[in-house]
């Protein structure tokens, strides 16, 4: 009963006119951004974060959540008609998607992407209704202790992802988290690191780290390469719809894709990349078709769509739920929710219950948006990929300048984004990924406040972190996640595909 | 004998030791460290700055024996992105924000490849018309659109 009127409560929050409007604004934005390949969800967040600060929270989260699965969906359009993939979970869907395209099915393979996406979405979205209600409560019996002990395995888990090995990982968290300590200490009133600048009394803002730092040094990096545009093949509305046979065999591999998909999403680090290849290689295992598999079969697409999409909806369990983003994107989202004053984590569903749940809502008006939206724009997209690159990266500059500088009408802030840009760029040349950085950043003063509190309730003695059964287990995963990062994962990844 | 790129690459980890040691430092010189039990502002940093400057000393260690190659720096890319950038916030005070979008645009177009001035300036317009439908109008931005009109 208690569920039915959270979910009444829900529908009347999402379904709003603005709620509504900006929900289809995000899908829209985000399948947009998502199918030009190189612009991947991360920046598309960052780039609509100050535009969020002008509307009411729920409203700025959902569309903010939109951009998110949106571009997810749109990334798997140029890994079908390109074999580009437009975010790094959609690489999968190249694995069939492309060889769909050459034998002249592109149309099947994008109307099988977006039902299947809208398959998996809704399904994270059931999981999410039965799961996060139920970790918030076991959350709410944590203290300082466990809340620092959870931090630490959301960072650990966040810099062992990190494409360049866990150390550089972790010095990127660690460099996040101290950037999170300029400004002026909540407990004792001193200002850090400051250099006596009055702007900084505040502390650095998350929108000049997240647009310098995967906005302005991403443009630096892509600019040069932005003569070419990509000729895909048409696709016309007759040939887009898949066989009986097709439906038929698509259901199943649909389900599985969305149930690891969602497990995969709630786990920090892990995501929709892995759970579009761990759902792709189990299907290929158990797939009476296995053997078109890598040569046009339509479990191919499936699996990983509706995987990827499960995965991006579960990833809201964590980040709401616990406070802990499971990725750089949802750290971005936590920043959003605590730039609007609300503090994510156990209390958020019942201190603010129409936000979590006009959110949860909205991601099912959200991925009918998708549905209804896609299948008769495939053609825009296709064209979509056609126009020159070099119109999108001076567009892309511009966006970030005028979304900084409208904050609070300061060029400074312009400044300080083009000098974090400027690092990134630097950090990037000497291959230190930003993204662990900036979780450090989000996480880093919730982690301190956390640390101190728990060190004060232990009269000082640092062993409350081991000595209380919750937070030693969370550390105790945290090291398992460590060691377990000397693993080679990507050839590990690679070779249970190849076996499978 | 260590190769020229092999020493560049230690410049990253240098970077990151640098700054551990920096907010290390900074820490203890000029914030109060307090107690174990009543943490001072500079506590937290120092301790994080500390775990930076042990990790970046590893990283360095590791480096020696396998550098990590760099990538390759695009100086021309970044002169456009910072033209660009640059040029909005320096002209947006004395023209207003959309004649400092249209040069930033033009600015930073001139850094890619094949992308001629004709085409530059049709996009400066057209993104400029798009910041005062988008920000002015529809978002309601307290912007001078045009300083003097």
């Amino acid at each position: 009963m208690e569920l039915l009127s959270n979910l009444a409560l829900g529908f009347s929050t999402a379904t709003t006119v603005s709620n509504l409007f900006y929900c289809f604004v995000g899908v829209f934005l985000g399948t947009f951004i998502g199918v030009l390949p190189g612009v991947g969800p991360l920046a598309a967040v960052a780039m609509l974060l100050p535009v969020s600060f002008y509307l009411e929270p729920t409203t700025a989260l959902v569309m903010l959540a939109g951009v998110y699965y949106g571009a997810e969906y749109g990334g798997s359009i140029a890994s079908i008609l390109l074999n580009i993939p437009g975010t790094p979970s959609s690489s999968v869907t190249c694995i069939d998607g492309y060889p769909m395209a050459q034998q002249g099915r592109a149309g099947v393979a994008l109307f099988a992407t977006s039902v299947a996406s809208f398959f998996g979405g809704v399904f994270g979205v059931v999981v999410m209704v039965l799961l996060a209600p139920r970790l918030a409560e076991f959350a709410l019996l944590f203290q300082p202790a466990e809340y620092f002990s959870v931090m630490v395995l959301g960072l650990i888990a966040a810099s062992i992802v990190s494409s360049s090995g866990a150390l550089r990982g972790l010095m990127m968290v660690c460099l996040g988290i101290l950037l999170g300590t300029i400004g002026v200490d909540v407990n004792s009133g001193e200002a850090r690191f400051t250099g006596g600048m009055p702007e900084l009394r505040d502390g650095v803002s998350l929108v000049v780290v997240a647009m310098g730092l995967f906005g302005i040094s991403e443009v630096m990096v892509s600019l040069r390469g932005a003569t070419k545009s990509y000729a895909g093949q048409n696709v016309r509305g007759r040939d887009i719809y898949p066989t009986r046979a097709e439906w038929r065999r698509s259901f199943l591999p649909a389900l599985r894709g969305a149930s690891i998909g969602s497990f995969f999403g709630t786990l920090p680090g892990t995501g929709q990349t892995v759970a579009s290849f761990v759902g792709y290689a189990l299907e290929k295992k158990v797939s009476p078709n296995k053997a078109k598999f890598g040569a046009g079969a339509i479990e191919g697409v499936v699996v990983p769509e509706s995987a990827n999409n499960a995965a991006a909806q579960t990833a809201f369990i964590p980040t709401l739920t616990l406070g802990i983003p499971g990725s750089t994107t949802m750290a971005l989202m936590l920043g959003a929710l605590m730039i609007h004053g609300i503090t994510p984590g156990p209390r958020l569903i019942s201190d603010h219950p129409d936000l979590f749940w006009g959110l949860v809502v909205s991601f099912l008006f959200g991925n009918f948006f998708l549905l209804v939206l896609n299948i008769p724009l495939i053609g825009l997209w296709v064209r979509l990929l056609r126009v020159p690159h070099y119109y999108l990266y001076p567009t892309v500059i511009i966006m970030i300048c005028v979304g900084v500088y409208g904050i609070s009408n300061s060029l400074t802030d312009v400044w300080a984004t083009l000098a974090f840009g400027l690092i990134g760029y630097v950090l990037r040349l000497f291959r230190f990924e930003p993204a662990p950085m900036l979780i450090g950043f989000v996480l880093g003063p919730m982690m301190e406040e956390f640390f101190r509190r728990a060190m004060l309730l232990s009269r000082g003695d640092p062993m409350v972190f081991l000595e209380r059964p919750g937070s030693a287990a969370l550390l105790a995963v945290g090291a398992l996640l460590l060691c377990a990062s000397a693993l080679p994962v990507k050839r590990i990844l690679g070779r249970l595909l190849r076996r499978a | 004998m260590m190769r020229r790129r092999d020493v560049i690459s230690q410049i990253g980890p240098l970077i990151m030791l640098a700054a551990g040691l920096a907010f290390a430092f900074g820490a203890i010189a000029t914030l109060e460290l307090g107690s174990f039990r009543r943490m001072g502002a500079g506590a937290f940093p120092l301790l994080v700055g500390g775990i930076l400057a042990l990790l970046a000393a590893i990283g360095l260690v590791q480096n020696l024996r396998a550098p990590m190659e760099t990538a390759k720096a695009d100086p021309v890319a970044v002169l456009g992105v910072v033209g660009g950038v640059g040029s909005f916030a320096f002209f947006t005070p004395m023209l207003g924000v959309l004649p400092a979008a249209a040069i930033a645009v033009f600015a930073t177009g001139a850094a890619i490849p094949g992308f001629r001035w004709p085409m530059r300036l049709a996009l400066s317009v057209g993104v400029a018309i798009g910041v005062w439908l988008i920000f002015v109008k529809g978002l309601g931005m307290p912007f001078v659109a045009i300083r003097g009109f």
